[in-house]
């Protein structure tokens, strides 16, 4: 997949959107621009008024066969991410996205601190021992995030009524290229569906 | 045209001239053999140092793309990128630029903006000017380009920079500058320039060449399309082999490879002058060969030719010798051959020319050759000199009668005795037949008689030829010089008087003098007076009785032959029966004698006296087989029987020839003819042809006869012959009787008949016809009264008549 990132565009199609009931349910498809389904993107809607960066909230992602596990990744602002670390050799972790710049050494079998992403915005991953270590980590300013499927299917339950920006990412887009809409999600709504378009019109 | 007339130089110059053509065109072959080698290997050179500075100019962009990518990688470096500001950033860049020598590093975001450009550190952010050196990037990792940046050609080389996934990339630019060119001009030998066309016009970034030619090269380039398409280029420095290596094609920038073709010839042109070096010298050696070649040909020929302009010039000494194996060699030898054969032929012909084949002496040319000499030397030695001219006695018979082979072992023998003597004699010769000549370098005339004698004496001893004795006499004549004559042809011809004067009077030798000679010019004169006195009737016969000794009658004579010349009076017969015996006109003679006498005869017979009368035949009258019919035709003609002719001969006019002569006699028998042997007991007397001759009658000669009344031996010899005659049955007469006392003993001697002046002298037919009238019809004793009545008394010169009478016979 080789997609233009100056040209993405996010097509948010609204055939269904209607006014939502409180705590409804949202499934998004994100397709390309050829109608497949994308796995592995990130969907999140972010509220009209950002809640307040999360306290206590964890992740991790394993370095496994010089790789971080998982590639993809979305946490909310604030929360602590480890790197734990699973192969036997070093590695140094590091990122020059202006979310979060940071450089970490890893050793084999020992626990390192955990990195706090307090800013939300796209991270890039890198170790700095060797190149081809590469994981995005998505930081999001609201709790509603999903990853598509395999079928490019993304699973929101529960999502409060209210106006939301609806936001696209995929592998490699810069943040300016993500795609926004607005959503509105009705109290009661129920199911929604809806789906996305990534890549070229 | 020219012609060559001399062997050596025709080829000399043929093979120089060959040589000269075979050597030319051996240059220009290789000549241009050479050079398209050449001109190829320096193509093919250039080919590779074009190949080796594509492959550098790849190998270098590969080399600084790494450096780049290196670079790019550096986590600090992409860190500043990542997280610097702008300050940061360049001089992040310029740091890193000049750790691989990068003359300018640039920043492109992923938008393709120039973020920082450290060659223009201050100009705010702008589109990259080549999109499409990062599109390019984008796709593969690393890419790069060669073109024009601010007015300088570059390679440009374009680095992802990843942190970790790509945010920008930074542009290395090096320049295309001069020690790029040096690199690479050590690498590929060629000079290398960086260019570039604008509007046909070059601009030189870069170059190894120095800067007078740079500009020519800058000035000499045609535009970049003919260039690239351009392989040699004219430069007012020379001919340059030139490639276009086009860097950036869209903004003509190129790299200019090029090299002399002089100095890329520079080993041909040596070559070249090696060759011309060594085809002159082998030209020289050739040269020098083929004069050597020619002259070893030539020059034995120049030695024969010599050879044979001596042999012509009849120079045999110089032995001709050309010691080769080859053709010549083998010419010069037949040469040789040829002058030894021809050398050896003159000797021969010389041999022929100067000596007798049979005796091996010196002929008569050689004889007048050494006389010549002679006379010379003893003139001017002022000494004289004898030559004596010799024959042989009756060799004639010999020869006629026992054959020529006989005769040629006689000669031979003779010729053998007498260089036996040479010890004595200057030099012996035959001059011919039985003619010897010998020169005797002594002046004392008794000292050459003295040599004569021993000729004579060492010829006397008998020849023996197939056990037979051969009894050669020799008469021998010589001439002194110069007291007779100082010429060679007058001294032989007055030896040879002399000669014939020994003979005559068979004393052996004879030494020239004065009046022989006068006597042989009467000779010589007498054969035309001789034809004239039988012509002219100047002869006469005179007539001597033969008186019967036992009835003292006379039944016979003998007649005589004189001359009675018309200026010299009464010519004795010797004067010219040998010369008419030598001249053969004896025969004439001899007919006119005996026609005369038949006639006499004839004459006397009508009167009643009946004579015989007895005529001399010569030896020569013996050889005429025709003599007996001749006879014959003139006794019938005259109505005279044979029976009253008697002929007298000699032994020795019998033996020249006896076989002929025998048969001769016999026939003349046969006729009827008396015939009688005259002057018995002087010749060789030989019992056995005595005993085969038809005759009837002997006539013992005078010499026994005229002295025998007072010499005991004389008489024994004479009764002796007498007897023996008898028991021959044969007459004997006895001629030369001049007294009564021999007159008495012959008669007791009983001996037949007797002839002399003591009776009468011979006398002319009317005086004999008149004397025998006196004595005559009887037949009484002769009385010496009688004889005192006679006409013709006994002269002094009597004696002298009588022994010319005998050579008559």
């Amino acid at each position: 997949m080789a997609p233009r990132h100056s040209t993405l565009l996010l097509t948010v199609a609204t055939a269904c959107l209607a006014s939502l009931a409180s705590a409804a349910d949202l499934i998004v498809h994100v397709q390309s621009a050829a109608n497949a389904p994308v796995e592995d993107a990130i969907v999140y809607a972010v509220p009209a008024s950002p809640p307040a960066p999360a306290a206590g909230l964890k992740y991790s992602i394993d370095q496994v066969n010089r790789e971080f596990v998982p590639r993809i990744n979305v946490v909310q602002t604030g929360t602590a991410v480890r790197f734990p670390n699973s192969d036997n050799i070093r590695h140094s972790v590091y990122s020059f996205s202006p979310a979060k710049v940071f450089t970490m050494k890893l050793y084999a079998g020992k626990s390192a601190d955990a990195v706090v992403f307090d800013k939300a915005g796209l991270v890039v991953l890198g170790c700095n021992i060797h190149d081809l270590m590469v994981s995005w980590l998505l930081v999001v300013d609201t709790p509603y995030f999903a990853r598509t499927d395999h079928d490019g299917t993304a699973m929101f339950s529960r999502l409060p009524p209210g106006d939301y920006t609806l936001r696209t990412w995929h592998e490699p887009m810069t943040e300016d290229q993500q795609g926004a809409e607005a959503l509105h999600v009705d109290a009661g709504a129920g199911a929604l569906t809806h789906t996305v378009h990534i890549g070229t019109p | 045209m020219i012609r060559f007339r001399s062997l050596r130089v025709r080829m000399v110059v043929f093979l120089v001239a060959l040589l000269g053509i075979v050597q030319a065109a051996e240059f220009l072959l290789t000549n241009d053999a050479s050079y398209s080698a050449a001109r190829n290997k320096i193509e093919d050179e250039f080919s590779v140092g074009q190949r080796v500075f594509a492959r550098v100019l790849q190998q270098n962009s590969e080399r600084l793309s790494q450096a780049a990518s290196v670079l790019a990688s550096d986590f600090a470096f992409r860190e500043a990128i990542a997280t610097g500001d702008t300050g940061t950033l360049l001089s992040a860049l310029e740091n890193q630029g000049a750790r691989i020598n990068a003359k300018a590093v640039l920043y492109v975001d992923l938008k393709g903006q120039v973020i920082a450009d450290t060659l223009r550190p201050d100009i705010p952010p702008h589109a990259f000017e080549f999109p499409e050196l990062i599109a390019r990037a984008r796709t593969g990792s690393v890419a790069s380009t060669t073109d024009l940046l601010h007015g300088q050609a570059y390679q440009l080389i374009a680095v992802p920079v990843k942190a970790p996934v790509t945010i920008g990339w930074i542009v290395v630019c090096f320049p295309l500058d001069l020690a790029l060119a040096q690199d690479l001009r050590q690498l590929t030998g060629l000079d290398v320039s960086f260019a570039n066309e604008q509007q046909g016009r070059w601009n030189i970034f870069a170059t190894t060449l120095p800067a007078a030619v740079a500009d020519t090269l800058r000035t000499g380039l045609p535009d970049y399309a003919d260039a690239l398409d351009t392989r040699v280029l004219q430069l007012p420095e020379g001919q340059q082999q030139m490639r276009l290596v086009p860097l950036a094609d869209d903004a003509h920038v190129a790299a200019v490879l090029q090299r002399p073709i002089a100095s890329a010839m520079a080993s041909f042109r040596t070559l070249r002058a090696t060759l011309v070096v060594l085809g002159f010298l082998s030209l020289a050696i050739s040269i020098a060969g083929s004069v050597l070649i020619a002259l070893s040909i030539t020059r034995p020929i120049e030695l024969l030719l010599a050879a044979v302009k001596r042999i012509r010039r009849g120079d045999y000494s110089e032995e001709i010798s050309v010691p080769r194996e080859d053709e010549i060699g083998a010419l010069a030898q037949g040469m040789e051959h040829m002058r030894t054969g021809i050398a050896e032929r003159e000797q021969q012909i010389l041999k022929l020319a100067y000596e007798d084949p049979l005796t091996q002496l010196p002929n008569r040319s050689q004889f007048a050759l050494e006389l010549e000499q002679g006379i010379t030397q003893a003139r001017t030695r002022g000494r004289s000199l004898a030559i004596m001219v010799m024959d042989l006695d009756r060799f004639k018979y010999v020869n006629d009668s026992l054959g020529h082979g006989v005769g040629d072992h006689v000669l031979r023998e003779v010729g053998s005795r007498l260089r036996l003597m040479q010890g004595d004699i200057g030099c012996v010769a035959r001059l011919g037949g039985d003619e010897f000549a010998l020169l005797v370098h002594e002046s004392d005339v008794a000292a050459v008689i003295g040599v004569a004698h021993r000729i004579i004496k060492a010829l006397e001893v008998p020849i023996i030829y197939d056990g037979q004795p051969l009894d050669v006499g020799t008469s021998i004549g010589i001439a002194m010089f110069p007291a007779h004559g100082d010429k060679s042809e007058t001294l032989v011809r007055n030896a040879d008087i002399a000669m014939y004067v020994a003979k005559r009077t068979r004393s052996g030798c004879a030494v020239y003098e004065k009046n022989y000679d006068t006597s042989q010019q009467e000779h010589l004169s007498l054969l035309g007076e001789l034809r004239h006195a039988v012509e002219h009737d100047e002869l006469r016969l005179h007539y001597q009785p033969k008186v019967d000794l036992h009835s003292a009658t006379v039944g016979a004579c003998e007649a005589l032959l004189r001359w009675n010349h018309p200026r010299r009076g009464v010519v004795p017969p010797a004067a010219f029966i040998p010369f008419a015996e030598h001249t053969g006109y004896i025969k004439v003679l001899s007919r006119w004698v005996l026609e005369e006498a038949v006639r006499q005869l004839g004459a006397w017979r009508r009167e009643g006296l009946l004579l015989q009368v007895s005529v001399n035949l010569s030896a020569r009258d013996l050889l005429n087989r025709e003599l007996p019919e001749t006879i014959a035709a003139i006794l019938a003609q005259h109505q005279v029987p044979a029976s009253a002719l008697c002929l007298e001969i000699t032994e020795s006019g019998f033996m020249e020839d006896p076989t002929h002569a025998l048969r001769v006699l016999e026939r003349l028998a046969e006729i009827g003819l008396q015939l009688s042997i005259d002057d018995y007991g002087t010749g060789y007397s030989s019992l056995s042809y005595l005993m085969k001759l038809p005759a009837k009658e002997l006539k013992i000669d005078r010499s026994f006869v005229s002295h025998v009344s007072g010499d005991a031996d004389l008489r024994t010899i004479v009764s002796s012959t007498i007897e023996m005659g008898h028991r021959l049955g044969m007459k004997v007469v006895a001629e030369g009787v001049e007294d009564s006392e021999s007159y008495a003993l012959l008669r007791e001697l009983g001996c037949d008949t007797a002839q002399g002046y003591y009776m009468s002298p011979p006398l002319p037919p009317e005086a004999f016809q008149a004397w025998l009238e006196g004595r005559l019809p009887t037949a009484e004793p002769i009385s010496v009264a009688r004889w005192d009545r006679s006409p013709c008394a006994p002269s002094p010169d009597a004696a002298q008549q009588q022994t010319a009478r005998d050579r008559t016979g």
